[in-house]
């Protein structure tokens, strides 16, 4: 049972974070749900690198071959935080020159093309 | 000589950007436009070289000296092989035809447009060569992030509404694309294509597998903008800058079924469940989307959103294409690839011609404006006659081979179904051509009712410069038929049956023979016919008898007014599409 917490809490995240984007009414709040979606990506990965008693992957002070954590995914997660840090930067930007153009923010109301 | 090539043509345009962002505000005006365009020029040359140079053997590179030890992957490659090599030059020589067409229109940007556009490239090429499963990710967030930048980047409002619907929707794919990649490291412990691909063989029935599966496509069907994953498509195409269409309408729609490709013919060949998925649900969503694509095409008035909507039916022909799992489907879908991003390309191209010169892009304002520009007119028409399937030159090619694969398949109702999809679309171009080139149709239908917007485009660009590069490339999509199918059959066989015995070693799926005869022109001419008919009807509406009108209003609401009623611009409905999108996966591997 414990083993699987990790990723029902990945499936749980990815849950909510889609229903936050589809029923949001504040593109910040939305962007906020994107980072839930993307901090399950972050769980599900932690998780399928785990390894029970072992240590960080580093090996300066241990000798080779002690048990440690897969550092790949470790490499995953980085990556994915750096490229979730850009996306959500640029979002915000875009988000702010939005609402000194219209004042405001609520998705219902700002749609792309006249309709 | 030939085996440092590899990364050159993803570092050169990497390494150029950069400079030139730092160096931007020093150069002069010309400078960024003349230093991009050779940039692009030489690593379509390096492509070129790849494509020519690995017809026999693929081509591998481990950056930094990692080889594999004892048959085990510990470093990232590329492995070039002929139609990733090709796919590659041909995106490269579309960047360079789009730098000439942008010449001089970005001036005030300091270079940004150019730098964005190198790394676009560089992530374009780098996502055809690369045999990393992660690596693969990368290049399509490199892809992704440029293409976000360069959608809002010139902050007008439409645009940025639709900047971030497009960001939102496509980065939804990526943590999708990541959660897939996560499963099956988790479930394999490798991330190069051929340990990936062993491990699948080991693993064919797995549950896991399959949810990778599902999550990989899903995220790489959300950038080929497939129904249900489309809807982000049409709002970006319709208000990015029309050089930024021209190569997202081109290419990078097209580049996600190439990747739903690469990986089940690599990481899944041994995967059965997910080929019958493939074969049953991305066959049924490719004809969908061809339908779906076609029908709203047919109901815009934003010339734009028109292509964009014609993009999303013509990548879906590609889908069907590759979900036939043939030889001659995937050549088909190949050379289908390139003509679509030729003839596409030109069409935006001569859009971007009239919303610079006419100072407009909506179809109904822009009645008889475009008389005076004749030459626009004739390759506007042209472009309308291929799309609707015209048999001359590359597109009736590989449209002949997916019908002929299908048949074979005894599936014959695929190729009438995707020839609803370019008879719609070839009616919607025509109809646009007609009524801006003719002066014809006064009296508009339901296309009136579509979301329009009023827009600009720098206009003091000569006639000539802007036509010349979609003229060349229609030029290209009718001449390079049969040679270009053919060059198509032995990439296809390359890409579908990965030779990785140089790698690691492993067979995969069973050739499939050439067809014997070309293919049939029949259904090519009934498109066509169709697509002037209808489009002849729209135009005329206002001669019909008043029942008939009533009659006709009424079969194009019931058919046409519903469904662009589902595309409402609004970024919560589009994820409730994707999850039901999802939810297809699902349900078909319990089905199958």
């Amino acid at each position: 049972m414990i083993a699987l917490l990790p990723w029902l809490v990945a499936v749980w995240l990815f849950g909510i974070g889609l229903y936050g984007i589809v029923t949001s009414r504040n593109f910040v709040h939305l962007i906020g749900c994107l980072s839930v979606v993307q901090a399950s990506t972050y769980v599900l990965l932690l998780a399928v690198g785990y390894r029970g008693g072992a240590g960080a992957p580093i090996f300066y002070t241990h000798p080779p071959g002690t048990p440690a954590v897969d550092p790949v995914v470790q490499a995953l997660v980085l990556t994915d935080i750096v490229i979730g840090a850009a996306v959500t930067a640029l979002l915000l930007a875009l988000a702010l020159q939005l609402h000194k153009r219209r004042g405001t923010l609520d998705p219902d109301e700002l749609r792309p093309l006249h309709r | 000589m030939m085996h440092l090539l590899p990364p050159l043509p993803v570092a050169g345009p990497l390494a150029v950007a950069a400079l030139l962002l730092a160096t931007s505000r020093l150069l002069p005006a010309r400078v960024p436009d003349t230093v991009a365009l050779l940039t692009v020029l030489l690593a379509t040359a390096a492509c070129v070289a790849m494509a020519v140079g690995t017809a026999a053997t693929p081509l591998t590179y481990w950056f930094g000296g990692w080889t594999p030890r004892d048959g085990l992957v510990l470093g990232v490659g590329f492995v070039v092989d002929q139609p990733g090599a090709a796919l590659a030059a041909f995106i490269g020589l579309l960047f360079a035809a789009t730098l000439v067409f942008a010449w001089g229109y970005y001036d005030e940007v300091h270079a940004h447009f150019h730098v964005l556009m190198l790394l676009f490239l560089a992530g374009m090429i780098g996502f055809c060569l690369t045999h990393d499963l992660f690596n693969l990710f990368v290049w399509f967030e490199l892809i992704s992030v440029a293409a976000f930048a360069l959608t809002g980047y010139q902050l007008r409002q439409s645009a940025l509404e639709a900047a971030l619907n497009f960001t939102v929707v496509n980065t939804l794919g990526s943590y999708l694309m990541l959660a897939g990649i996560g499963l099956l490291y988790a479930r394999i412990g490798a991330l190069d294509f051929t340990g990936l691909g062993r491990g699948v063989a080991a693993h064919p029935g797995d549950v896991v597998v399959a949810a990778a599966f599902t999550l990989l496509a899903s995220g790489l069907l959300i950038k080929g903008a497939q129904v249900p994953f489309h809807f982000w498509l049409a709002d970006a195409h319709a208000v990015a800058p029309s050089p930024v269409s021209v190569v997202f309408s081109g290419a990078m729609v097209a580049l996600g079924v190439f990747g739903v490709g690469r990986l089940t013919w690599t990481v899944f060949a041994d995967s059965l469940p997910v080929h019958a998925v493939v074969h049953a649900l991305l066959l049924g969503l490719g004809c969908a989307s061809a339908v779906v694509g076609g029908l709203m095409a047919l109901a815009q008035r934003h010339l734009k959103r028109l292509l964009a909507f014609s993009t999303i039916s013509h990548t879906g022909i590609l889908l069907a294409g590759l979900a036939l799992l043939r030889q001659d489907a995937t050549a088909g879908m190949l050379a289908y690839l390139v003509g679509h991003g030729l003839v596409k390309a030109a069409l935006f191209m001569l859009a971007g011609i009239l919303l610079a010169l006419c100072g407009a892009i909506d179809e109904i304002t822009l009645r008889g404006q475009g008389r005076a520009l004749w030459p626009v007119g004739i390759a506007f028409g042209a472009g309308g006659l291929l799309l609707a399937g015209l048999p001359f030159g590359i597109l009736q090619h590989g449209l002949g081979l997916i019908d002929a694969a299908a048949h074979a398949e005894g599936r014959g109702w695929v190729g009438p179904v995707l020839t609803v999809g370019t008879a719609l679309t070839g009616a919607a171009v025509l109809r646009a051509g007609g009524r801006i080139f003719l002066n014809l149709g006064p009296d508009p239908g339901f296309e009136s009712r579509a979301p329009t917007e009023a827009d600009r485009e720098k206009a003091d660009r000569p006639l000539w410069l802007m036509l010349a590069p979609p003229a060349v490339m229609l030029l290209a999509a009718v001449v390079s038929g049969g040679p270009a199918a053919g060059f198509a059959m032995r990439a296809a066989g390359q890409a579908m049956q990965p030779d990785s015995a140089h790698i690691l070693g492993g067979p995969s799926l069973p050739p499939t023979p050439f067809p014997a005869e070309p293919p049939g022109t029949g259904l090519a001419w009934i498109s066509v016919a169709v697509a002037i008919a209808l489009a002849g009807l729209l135009l005329m509406r206002h001669r019909l008898p008043r029942r008939a009108l009533a009659l006709n209003d009424r079969v194009s609401d019931a058919v046409v007014g519903s469904m662009a009623r589902l595309h409402t611009g609004r970024i919560g409905d589009y994820v409730t599409w994707m999850v039901f999108g999802l939810a297809l996966f699902v349900v078909s591997f319990v089905l199958t």
